[in-house]
């Protein structure tokens, strides 16, 4: 995938704070209808990664183009393609969610924008006059989405859009973000939750200290870096044995269906190593 | 897929339109509105509209003599808003004076004891001595004006005339005479009211900047088509339209406008734009209401010398002419006492504006400056 082909293309990024290097040579592309997990802990840099992409801060070093716009000179065709989902929740909050959607949509130029619409896609249709001061987290945070999706979007930058939520405002959530890309938007997901990362991207990139540990799919990411197993366990006796066979092992094959014949099969488990267990070995540190 | 895009002007009258709602339901800032234009019609109007410029003084003297009592009559009736009360003895004097056992109704302020002999001694050109009462508060200027008009009774007991007279016709008074009109207090201070008005909107603007600053709508805002310059403007467009509208409003209920309604308005238009500038600034600086209620009184403090300065004629140094308000408050004077040439307003305008072009330009870079590093 070229640069042309790409929604969302990072090259060679880097950004310091004062004499703290935030990025460093960061990149990545993200072509339309991809999901790409950005995966780090706090302060790798995913947040700023954000900010340079979608046209609030320069970059000081590389390139960050978005639908074909250099972001460091005019982001203002761009801006009118892109949503954002920010890390903080920055609603106007004596402002009805009707109402914060509709400023939005001005800025955007939209004309006869049906805010219903878009509250109902969140599940927040019966609370749209009320004011935001009065939403839960997680109603604000479907706020953001919808906020986000006012434009129909082309590619759409999300920072951890499901960070403190209820397991339902998170599905929810999910589910959007699923019909966006498969809509043809390009997804930039920020978070800390590797389950989520796995679910939804079809690549994820580690982040640590500013720089790209990893870039691949899940997938092969696992089989890259993972040790896949079968956890086999046989009733022996009075009591129960475990057994974890190497899938990778020349006689794997041969093992597994005697585990499978044996008398007194209780359960057999695949295990695979978990995106976490990968971050943990590629970066040498956890995602805390 | 193509989007639709904003124009400038559409991105900046949908943040205003925002802003002006946001203002409209922040109870609090529409009831400190309503209460700053209830509360300074309410002082207009229920103070006096007249100056009583007549001052009351209390004779004592026992001989009774027509010569004596015309004498006296010509000293102080011939001084303007003089209210002459005589007294039986010396002793109702200084009762009606306060310093009796007990406080009069009315207190006089100023007082002559005559002494019993006074015109034997004159007559005979011996010398004698009236007693003068003063209250602090009687102005020092007003105390050899009275040793004078006893002087002048001496001299016209004795048949002699003063050596030096002052006719009226001679009398040079600087600017317009307004003896007998003076200017009501409501009135002197009508450009503490406009000012008052004014703070209360910056302090309102203040707190609506401060407000998306901390909780970084902002951020929002300009990661869609809206510029930093289009934030900037609606901010400034916001401030001056709320700020000009509530002070003209007033200003019509005080009848602030006087003779000169458009150089007013201009100069209101002028004195909105300032204080925008300083909204801008104390609502970049401050992270919550009272943060920026404090930003606010670093300005606003000298902002408000020149507004006070008119009710205490002689007492502003002369550097406060060189304050922001300065200009605001001598055209609002000048244009309400009277006609104001063009030429005499222009230098307070001109002031007036320049001061606007500073503080707008402070106010503008804080505020982009703090937008940046959020």
């Amino acid at each position: 995938m070229d640069h042309h082909q790409a929604a969302i293309t990072a090259e060679d990024i880097g950004f310091s704070y004062g004499r703290r290097r935030a990025l460093d040579g960061v990149s990545f592309r993200i072509a339309p209808g991809e999901v790409l997990g950005l995966l780090g802990p706090n302060g790798a840099g995913k947040s700023t990664a954000i900010r340079i992409l979608t046209g609030q801060l320069r970059a000081r070093t590389g390139r960050a183009l978005v639908l074909g716009t250099d972001m460091a000179h005019d982001p203002a065709p761009a801006q009118a393609r892109i949503g954002v989902v920010f890390e903080e929740k920055n609603l106007y909050e004596a402002m009805t969610g009707e109402e914060n959607l509709r400023f939005f949509a001005r800025l955007f130029g939209i004309r006869g924008f049906d805010a219903a619409a878009a509250l109902d896609r969140v599940g927040l249709a019966d609370r749209g006059r009320d004011r935001v001061k009065a939403y839960s987290k997680g109603m604000r945070q479907r706020l953001m989405v919808a906020r986000a999706l006012v434009n129909n979007p082309d590619a759409l930058f999300l920072d951890e859009p499901t960070d403190g939520l209820d397991p339902v405002s998170a599905q929810a959530i999910r589910r959007i973000i699923q019909a966006e890309a498969a809509r043809g938007t390009a997804v930039l997901l920020t978070t800390h939750d590797m389950h989520e990362a796995d679910q939804l991207s079809q690549r994820v990139a580690f982040l640590n200290e500013g720089r790209i540990a990893a870039l691949d799919t899940p997938e092969a990411l696992k089989l890259r870096h993972g040790q896949r197993s079968v956890r086999v366990r046989v009733r022996e006796n009075d009591g129960v044995r475990e057994t974890a066979l190497a899938l990778g092992h020349p006689d794997a094959g041969e093992r597994l269906k005697r585990a499978v014949e044996a008398e007194g099969l209780l359960t057999i488990h695949t295990e695979e190593a978990t995106l976490e267990d990968i971050f943990v070995l590629v970066t040498g540190r956890g995602l805390d | 897929m193509t989007a639709p895009r904003a124009g400038r002007g559409g991105i900046v009258t949908a943040i205003i339109a925002k802003d002006v709602a946001a203002f409209a339901r922040d109870r609090f800032w529409v009831f400190m509105t309503l209460l700053a234009l209830v509360w300074f019609v309410g002082m207009y109007v229920f103070m006096p509209e007249t100056v009583d410029e007549s001052l009351r003084v209390g004779v004592h003297w026992t001989e009774s003599d027509a010569a004596f009592d015309a004498a006296l009559g010509a000293a102080f009736g011939a001084a303007a808003g003089l209210d002459v009360v005589r007294y039986p003895s010396r002793q109702a004097l200084e009762e009606a004076l306060g310093m009796g056992a007990t406080q009069p109704p009315e207190r006089l302020t100023m007082g002559l004891d005559f002494p019993d002999d006074f015109l034997v001694r004159v007559h005979l050109t011996l010398p004698t001595s009236v007693r003068l009462y003063v209250d602090p508060e009687v102005p020092d200027d007003v105390r050899p004006a009275l040793a004078a008009m006893v002087r002048e009774s001496a001299y016209a007991l004795t048949g002699h005339g003063l050596p030096v007279s002052l006719p009226n016709a001679e009398t040079v008074v600087l600017g317009e005479d307004r003896l007998g009109r003076h200017v009501p207090l409501r009135d002197k201070l009508r450009p503490l009211y406009a000012f008052m008005m004014l703070v209360v909107e910056t302090y309102a603007l203040g707190a609506l900047i401060a407000a998306e600053v901390s909780s970084r709508t902002v951020r929002a805002v300009l990661a869609t088509p809206a510029r930093i310059g289009d934030f900037l403007a609606a901010k400034t467009v916001t401030g001056t339209l709320l700020a000009f509208t509530e002070a003209s409003l007033l200003m019509v209920l005080v009848r602030g406008f006087g003779h000169e309604p458009l150089l007013v308005a201009a100069a209101l238009l002028l004195g909105a734009v300032l204080v925008t500038g300083v909204a801008l600034t104390v609502g970049a600086a401050g992270r919550d209401f009272i943060g920026t209620i404090f930003a606010s009184l670093v300005f606003l403090i000298p902002l408000s010398i020149p507004a006070l300065a008119v009710l205490f004629p002689g007492t502003a140094s002369p550097w406060v002419q060189v304050l922001p308000t300065h200009g605001l408050v001598q055209i609002i004077v000048g244009a309400t006492t009277g006609p104001m040439a063009a030429r005499e307003a222009a230098p307070h305008l001109a002031s007036l504006a320049a001061w606007c072009a500073v503080a707008l330009a402070m106010g503008l870079l804080t505020l982009r400056r703090r937008v940046a590093q959020l």
